[in-house]
């Protein structure tokens, strides 16, 4: 029992460092000690939980990945953390996902747990997940519906927001990017007392359109089809362009939240929060306007340490309009999605073990230029659900769980289950896991009625497609331990193999539909789906001396009914890997560098007319100067790989790019 | 030495007077516009999302000014799937040879589909090249709302 307190404790004192971390200030000692304190996950199991003691596997990305990775948002760096996940492009240049064989609208994205609304097609506005204020990312693949209900079939990303425990704090950055001439300018604030804590952050980017290269210039294909044309000699290369893109748009966004909290008692905390976006992008013909609003009350009561009720509400909308130049509406791309969720969970423990009970009501609203005379459409979810969190020795937790949805609008029904195992050999940690999974039919699938750029091809939804499903079995085994005189290899090293079977059936697609109104037609319907098998092997190895090593290798392979889109490119095999230095030289200059990579493989489907595979390398330099004067430069693409050409699924590169930025802590100048 | 002087000035004189005479025997200059205005007929081949469409169509090509032309992109499609006739203005003609090459970066206008609405669409990157009576163009197409560009090829003989 004295064993089990003192892990407690230790994991609150961790998730306060975690959280507490500055995110400039990190020094390398500060990152030895994240590591070894055993970072404290909370989206496996809706509880804290040291990582080492997830139930299912927890790939942790920490504040001082995000720095290592000089990435500036969500896409850049879970492109570069995750291998087997991949952003590419889908409709109108808006993003697509891939992650391990499922798309975008098959893993769920949340902000400290709470769900975004979006365009539904496949998931939410990825520049809305600002990473400024972000102080950890946790990713759990395959199935998690029994926790968090639709949409989490192949996997969870759960992005958790910074919280400083300083008195306050106050931080200006700025950057450029030479691609697309980006500059990303922000501001973060936020204070700290006994009752009170504050974060406020803004940001704004902008950046100019990119023109893609194309392998032969418009002369140069018309000299060669001229001279096909005169029966002479002509290089057929020069004619056939598989390029699906020839410029990127170009566009600005800003991004305002704002966190309140208020310990109100020893025992009773309130969270407010909220956050506005704004996003515009430059089309050729109409400017793109999408507007972002959160707003959140979060009650936290706490009987003990163990046992406590959460009751909170959350609001988010998202609204998407077409401007001409002159800046008048057109009226006739009008979106919106507002969400309406209330939750509520207890969590009771029974000496070692505990019970948590959820419940959750949902009010989802669609108003889209999709449907039929641009009506509105609407559907409630309520479910409730159980967990049991069973520590039968000190080595041994089972942990299992079970959900109730309900659906108005489908009146579909799904009821999900998990049961996680986990075993703790003195030299390993053996996990095993099954999960099922669902995703509701969303209300443009049901009742979509869109004539496709006004071109007479229509897309109709269907009112009686059934949810998506999915089971998930996975096993892994984990070792993590420490190194000590053993000269050059002293340090601490974590390895992780699991291997995965998803089996996901009744997939949402379309399918030819009926002509309607002589028009050609595309019906939502179900299908037979797929069963995806992989393995995932990461490593990581954490020198004394301030080095580290991370490989995270990922491979997957698709069998049933594979089918697969331009936006749609699943690779057999990827690769991330990092080699990192820390080292403070003094009191006034620390160095961060990095030297990074991702690799892909060829894509699965066998296409050849694209790149077969592609490596992108990176290298960053973070110098931490005088007074909390912090100065980042970075090479991205430093072998200057190009795409043959440019589709959906291309890296968005046009070549070796570098970036400078520069970050000032104004609480670190006064203090000073 | 004086009679080199003579005869030199004597040549000049001839020289002269023969030029300014060829002037007025010569064909009268024709616009190069005026060299390649007309209806070719030939193949097209659009391009979407690295899907190709091959049809025989043509191309009418009708003079703006003495060095430069506009060009009419016949229709596409059928039905209510149809990209109306787009004309293209001001392609600017450079002659080389028998060669006549005409370039334009970028043109955006507005048509008017069959039932009455009014779409504004983008051809861009438009290269025209005439050689006796053979014509090549190649170019980029943007219609109305539709998110991706058609690219064109079109290779088409003089009527």
């Amino acid at each position: 029992m004295t064993t089990y307190l003192a892990n407690r404790i230790s994991q609150f004192l961790l998730a306060g460092v975690v959280l507490a971390m500055p995110a400039i200030n990190l020094s390398a000692q500060a990152f030895r000690d994240s590591v070894e304190l055993e970072p404290v996950v909370i989206t496996a199991s809706h509880t804290p939980k040291a990582l080492k003691d997830a139930p299912v596997v927890t790939r942790l990305i920490t504040l001082h990945d995000i720095k290592m990775t000089d990435a500036t948002n969500i896409q850049d760096l879970l492109t570069q953390e995750i291998p087997g996940l991949e952003f590419g492009l889908a409709m109108s240049q808006e993003t697509s996902l891939n992650m391990s064989g499922f798309g975008g609208n098959a893993v769920l994205f949340l902000v400290d747990g709470e769900r975004m609304a979006g365009e539904t097609m496949d998931n939410v506005d990825y520049n809305r997940m600002n990473l400024d204020n972000v102080g950890r990312i946790e990713i759990v693949k395959g199935a998690s519906s029994a926790l968090y209900g639709s949409n989490a079939v192949g996997g969870v990303v759960n992005i958790i927001s910074r919280e400083n425990l300083e008195p306050w704090t106050a931080n200006v950055n700025s950057r450029y990017n030479s691609f697309g001439h980006e500059w990303r300018n922000g501001a973060g604030f936020s204070f700290n007392t006994e009752k009170w804590n504050s974060q406020t952050s803004f940001q704004h980017t902008t950046i100019d359109p990119v023109d893609l290269p194309k392998p032969y210039s418009s002369e140069e294909i018309a000299i060669e089809l001229m001279k096909k044309a005169q029966g002479l000699p002509y290089d057929a290369s020069v004619l056939n362009d598989d390029s699906n893109l020839s410029r990127l748009y170009g566009q600005k966004t800003y991004n305002v939240k704002e966190r309140l909290t208020w310990r109100a008692t020893d025992k009773l905390t309130l969270v407010g929060r909220g956050g506005y976006f704004f996003r515009t992008s430059e089309r050729d013909t109409y400017d793109y306007h999408f507007h972002g609003y959160s707003a959140g009350l979060k009650g936290r009561y706490a009987w003990d340490y163990a046992r406590h009720l959460e009751l909170s509400y959350a609001y988010d909308q998202y609204d998407k309009a077409n401007f001409r130049p002159d800046g008048t509406r057109t009226h006739d791309h009008d979106y919106s999605n507002r969400q309406h969720v209330v939750h509520a969970l207890y969590h009771h423990p029974f000496g070692k073990n505990s019970l948590i009970l959820g419940a959750d009501y949902m009010h989802d609203y669609l108003s889209t230029y999709q449907f039929i005379d641009n009506t509105s459409h609407a559907q409630d979810n309520i479910d409730g659900y159980a967990q049991f969190d069973w520590n039968i020795t000190e080595q041994l937790n089972i942990v299992g769980s079970v959900r109730y949805d309900y659906f108005s609008a489908s009146a579909q029904k799904a009821l999900t289950e998990r049961l996680a195992v986990v075993y703790k050999f003195p030299w390993m940690t053996f996990r095993a896991n099954y999960a099922s999974g669902f995703r509701a039919p969303t209300l443009k699938e049901m009742y979509m009625h869109f004539d496709m750029g006004n071109m007479g091809y229509m897309i109709i939804g269907n009112p009686d497609l059934e949810p998506e499903k999915s089971h998930n079995f996975n096993l892994a085994v984990e070792r993590t331990n420490r190194i000590r005189n053993s000269g050059f290899l002293d340090g601490r090293y974590n390895f992780t193999l699991m291997g995965y079977c998803n089996s996901f059936d009744k997939r949402i697609t379309t399918i030819g539909g009926p002509v309607y109104e002589g028009m050609e037609s595309a019906l939502y319907a179900n299908e037979d789906g797929i069963t995806v098998w992989g393995v995932d092997v990461s490593l990581a190895h954490i020198w004394d001396c301030g080095f580290s090593l991370k490989v995270n290798y990922s491979w997957m392979h698709e069998t049933g009914h594979v089918f697969y889109s331009d936006f749609y490119q699943p690779r057999s095999h990827s690769m991330t890997w990092r080699i990192g230095y820390d080292h403070r030289f003094s009191r006034h200059y620390a160095l961060q560098a990095a030297l990074s990579g991702r690799s892909q493989g060829k894509p699965q489907s066998g296409r050849t007319d694209v790149d077969q595979g592609y490596t992108i390398c990176r290298l960053m330099l973070q110098h931490h100067l005088w007074r909390g004067i912090h100065l980042n430069t970075a090479i991205d693409n430093l072998f200057n790989y190009k795409p043959k050409s440019y589709y959906y699924s291309s890296p968005l590169t046009t070549g070796i790019t570098f970036s400078v930025g520069v970050s000032v802590d104004l609480d670190t100048q006064i203090r000073f | 030495m004086k009679k080199i002087v003579t005869m030199t000035l004597a040549a000049a004189a001839f020289v002269l007077s023969m030029s300014s005479c060829s002037s007025n025997d010569d064909e009268p200059e024709v616009a190069v516009a005026d060299q390649v205005v007309g209806s070719y007929t030939g193949t097209e081949v659009l391009t979407v999302m690295g899907e190709a469409d091959e049809s025989t169509e043509t191309f009418e090509f009708t003079k703006s000014t003495d060095s430069s032309v506009d060009l009419i992109i016949p229709k596409y499609g059928e039905g209510m799937m149809t990209v109306p006739a787009l004309p293209v203005k001001g392609i600017m003609l450079t002659q080389s040879g028998n060669t006549i090459t005409g370039k334009l970066a970028k043109y955006e206008g507005t048509v008017k589909t069959a039932d009455g609405a009014e779409k504004a669409y983008t051809v861009s990157d438009i290269t025209v090249i005439f050689s006796g009576k053979t014509v090549v163009v190649t170019f980029a197409q943007k219609y109305g709302n539709m998110p991706f560009a058609f690219e064109g090829q079109f290779t088409g003989a003089k009527k």
